[in-house]
């Protein structure tokens, strides 16, 4: 009797198994369906697109409380426009990735995925196996104001092009170089006047005002509050990469810079190696360094910035004003990169920063790809793509005499990040807006207006030549990259920060550097110069 | 008093004094989180990172339950997350005490074999993907069943629910009203659920707190945000102000966004939470009894 339940349930649970993988593949081998032949419906130029509504299903990520996409203004004047009607289904933006990933899995597929953050990976994968459709006759024949960018723009074009040739994902970008050096580094002006300093040009005159900010009381409370220095251990604009640049050779979060076409691992090279003995030495034994900067959060370190009496010396951000608030702003000044003890004086350029390369997506479910193309196409005409990223007309922009939107003043009572949010798809949508848009088509906003500024004042005269661009790999690179990397960087900063908290750089380096070797640090930067001198060797040839 | 203490021994007055000492040191441990997280939501928060709030509110603020409440999906998402709530438990109670009561009969023919089959849900399940296209193929996606029957009767419960009426309805009383002329029906509903109520407590509070927090299948079956539950709207209030440090260039509102995040946070936990809270001392009577009953097995 026992043995015979045994049996059963092997069986049922081999024929559960069986099932499952059955119906996996059912879907997966589905045939791609031919499009058919379009009749008089579709305008091939023109519009409407198409003469009698089509509808067409598309998922999409949104802003957790922007309303549904059918409501928004844009796409309202869009299905005007075109003929074509939307039916979302929009998902909250941090249980997308998970969601498209089911969906995906599951073969229940719509029509397209719309600001559909595909990864390279994906991309590559589903082109291949079907799932989502090559783009590059479509856009050929339907996609006129594609292709006027990629005939300005062959680079865009270059970067969206997978290895294997096909495009299978549309671009998205803001071409604003405003995140060259996100690591805007600030000093407490009005304690520097006060224990007459002035503003530090080299490292040692940086200490020295540090170590002024924590003896002398600045604040004048009688206590020893101040903060000398805080910042955040390896996160996104908070680090003190920057400040390795005065040892001529600028960190970053990925330790990785490039110089005459050549990939350099920063954590492994002398440079590096004496910014920590001396950031140890000189800053963390003096308790010049907030300890907490090792743990802290986002939250935590904007509080310092704003407690009772003024406590914070110099700091790490984006900009000046977030972390102290504007009040306490006009006492805090940038500081231009460093002057080393050996002369350095360097800030780096961030990586990346290319075109978005899976802003959209048509899948093998879709039965009208051409009238898809098309409709998406009305996005990368610039001034469409403008209202896509921020907003549309006579709600966030107007038209100038020359015909340049202007911001309109934001409602009272909301900022305007999130007003934005609630009336345009934002950044992460398709469209491109390029350089030469910025200024003739769409302005940028004031505070990217001063940061540039600022960039342009502070930084740009020090910045790397060069950088590392946004590279789309082969599917093999991406495995042994996302094999190698992730733990090689997590070894890199925890090592980084024992070193500058507990010192000892000089007798554990040679460890160190064999372990990073053991890591597959060598593999990593070949695969990381193959890909750039693939990528040099691609635009030479455009 | 005097006399009380008096007829202990030393040894006896101080380990009463020690251990309600402990004792009391031990319930601050635990309800201060909860009255922190009380004064938090009263709070600002950079009082509240720099470490000035621990006894009472500091820079009174209501700011963070005003944002919450100003956002009409809060009163969607109340509305149905109470009716989830209702008409899952209703369905889970139901199949459970349904599926229990005939497995706790000695009569009942092929009883291991269906306790057999259930026992193995709980080891393997179909996994994300086979459940979500099972829900697909059923067209319950965006709907409410998707909710509500998928999770219907839990095997853990049903063994709970099963052992308590296994231990606490003799046969005996089953044999003295059949011959009475007593139905199987009769004798469910007339004597067997009177005297379940105690289980059938523990099992409603066990449903309306699954409910009440779940919110993952909310994410993964619906589209329609005014069906969206409280906890997957509370979730998206929240991760909606959270900051997204990957956007480059929509920092401009990083600091008000956090500020408003960190105002939220606590005050999302209390809005949330009270509907258990208030519900919980009426069904704590029979928790315990409920509980204890059922796991022991027979």
């Amino acid at each position: 009797m026992k043995s015979l339940f045994k049996k059963a349930g092997i069986l049922v649970l081999a024929g559960a198994f069986v099932l499952s993988g059955c119906s996996e593949n059912g879907n997966g081998s589905k045939k791609q369906e031919s499009s058919p032949v379009q009749n008089t419906n579709f305008n091939k130029t023109g519009l409407p697109i198409v003469n009698n509504t089509v509808t067409l299903r598309m998922v999409s990520p949104k802003a957790a409380l922007a309303p549904e996409f059918s409501e928004m203004e844009i796409f309202k004047r869009l299905e005007k426009e075109t003929n074509i009607k939307i039916k979302w289904e929009n998902i909250p933006d941090t249980d997308y990735a998970e969601k498209k990933n089911l969906l995906l899995a599951s073969g229940d597929l719509p029509d397209a995925f719309y600001a559909a953050g595909f990864t390279d990976y994906e991309l590559i994968n589903y082109g291949k196996d079907g799932t989502i459709i090559p783009l590059e006759d479509l856009i050929d024949q339907y996609a006129p104001n594609l292709k006027a960018l990629f005939e300005r723009r062959p680079d865009i074009k270059s970067s969206i092009t997978a290895p294997d040739g096909h495009i299978y994902g549309l671009p998205s970008w803001e071409d604003n170089n405003l995140g060259t050096n996100p690591f805007f580094h600030v000093i407490n002006k009005s304690w520097l006047d006060k224990l007459g300093l002035k503003v530090p040009q080299t490292l040692d005159e940086y200490t020295e005002a540090l170590l002024a900010f924590k003896t002398q009381d600045p604040n004048d409370n009688g206590k020893q509050d101040e903060i000398p220095l805080s910042f955040m251990h390896m996160q996104w604009c908070m680090d003190i990469a920057g400040i390795f640049g005065a040892f001529g050779l600028p960190d970053n979060l990925e330790h990785r810079v490039v110089r005459d076409g050549k990939v350099i691992f920063t954590a492994n090279q002398p440079e590096y190696k004496e910014a920590l003995k001396y950031f140890h030495e000189k800053w963390y034994k003096q308790g010049l360094i907030d300890p907490e900067s090792f743990t802290q959060d986002a939250a935590q370190y904007l509080a310092k910035g704003k407690t009772t009496d003024e406590t914070l010396g110099s700091y790490i951000w984006w900009e000046i004003d977030e972390v102290v608030g504007t009040e306490r702003s006009k006492d805090y000044v940038l500081l231009s990169p460093l002057k080393g003890p050996n002369g350095g004086q360097t800030i780096g350029r961030a990586n990346g920063g290319g075109p978005g390369r899976g802003a959209f997506v048509i899948t093998k479910e879709n039965k009208n790809p051409e009238i898809t193309m098309r409709w998406i196409d009305q996005q990368y005409e610039p001034y469409m793509a403008a209202q896509i990223h921020w907003g549309p007309l006579d709600v966030v922009f107007e038209k100038d005499e020359s015909g340049k939107l202007v911001n309109l003043p934001v409602p009272d009572g909301i900022s305007a990040g999130e007003f934005r949010q609630k009336v345009a798809p934002g950044s992460g949508g398709p469209g491109v807006i390029t350089f030469e848009d910025f200024g003739k088509i769409v302005d940028m906003e004031l505070r990217a207006q001063q940061r540039a500024k600022d960039l342009e004042q502070y930084y740009n005269p020090y910045m790397e030549k060069e950088n590392y661009p946004s590279i789309f790999f082969e599917p093999e690179e991406l495995d042994k990259i996302n094999k190698i990397e992730p733990e090689l960087i997590k070894y890199v900063n925890t090592q980084r920060a024992k070193f500058i908290v507990d010192g000892g750089v000089n007798e554990q380096w040679d460890n160190y550097v064999k372990t990073l070797e053991k890591m597959g640090l060598n593999d990593l930067m070949e695969i990381y110069q193959t890909g750039l001198d693939r990528y040099n060797e691609n635009l030479k040839n455009k | 008093m005097y006399q009380l203490l008096k007829r202990k021994s030393r040894g006896d007055v101080w380990f009463d004094i020690i251990n309600n000492i402990l004792l009391t040191l031990v319930m601050l441990l635990v309800l201060f989180p909860l009255y922190f997280v009380l004064i938090a939501s009263f709070s600002d928060p950079n009082y509240i990172y720099s470490g000035e709030v621990w006894l009472f509110p500091k820079g009174f603020t209501l700011d963070g339950y005003e944002r919450i409440f100003s956002d009409s999906s809060i009163w969607i998402g109340y509305v149905n997350s109470i009716l989830y709530a209702t008409l899952g438990t209703i369905i889970g109670v139901a199949v459970t005490v349904f599926a229990a009561y005939p497995l706790a009969r000695k009569n009942l023919v092929g009883k291991s074999v269906i306790m057999w089959f259930l026992m193995i849900t709980m080891f393997f399940s179909g996994g994300l993907i086979p459940t979500y296209l099972l829900i697909k193929d059923l067209h319950m996606l965006n709907t409410i069943w998707a909710l509500v029957i998928p999770g219907a009767g839990g095997v853990f419960n049903v063994i709970i629910v099963r052992t308590f009426f296994q231990s606490s309805i003799p046969d005996e009383m089953w044999e003295a009203a059949s011959i009475d002329g007593c139905s199987n029906t009769r004798f469910f509903w007339s004597i067997v659920l009177p005297l379940s109520k105690s289980i059938l407590a523990v099992m409603v509070l066990y449903h309306v707190v699954g409910f009440w927090n779940g919110f993952f299948d909310a994410l993964i079956y619906l589209n329609d945000e005014n069906k969206y539950p409280l906890q997957l709207v509370l979730r998206n209030i929240l991760v909606q102000n959270q900051v997204n440090s990957g956007m480059m260039i929509d920092v401009e509102s990083y600091a008000a966004k956090m500020r408003v995040t960190e105002l939220i946070k606590y005050g999302v936990i209390i809005v949330s939470s009270l509907p258990l809270l208030i519900l919980y001392p009426f069904l704590q009577k029979y928790f315990v009894k409920g509980v204890m009953i059922g796991s022991i097995k027979g």
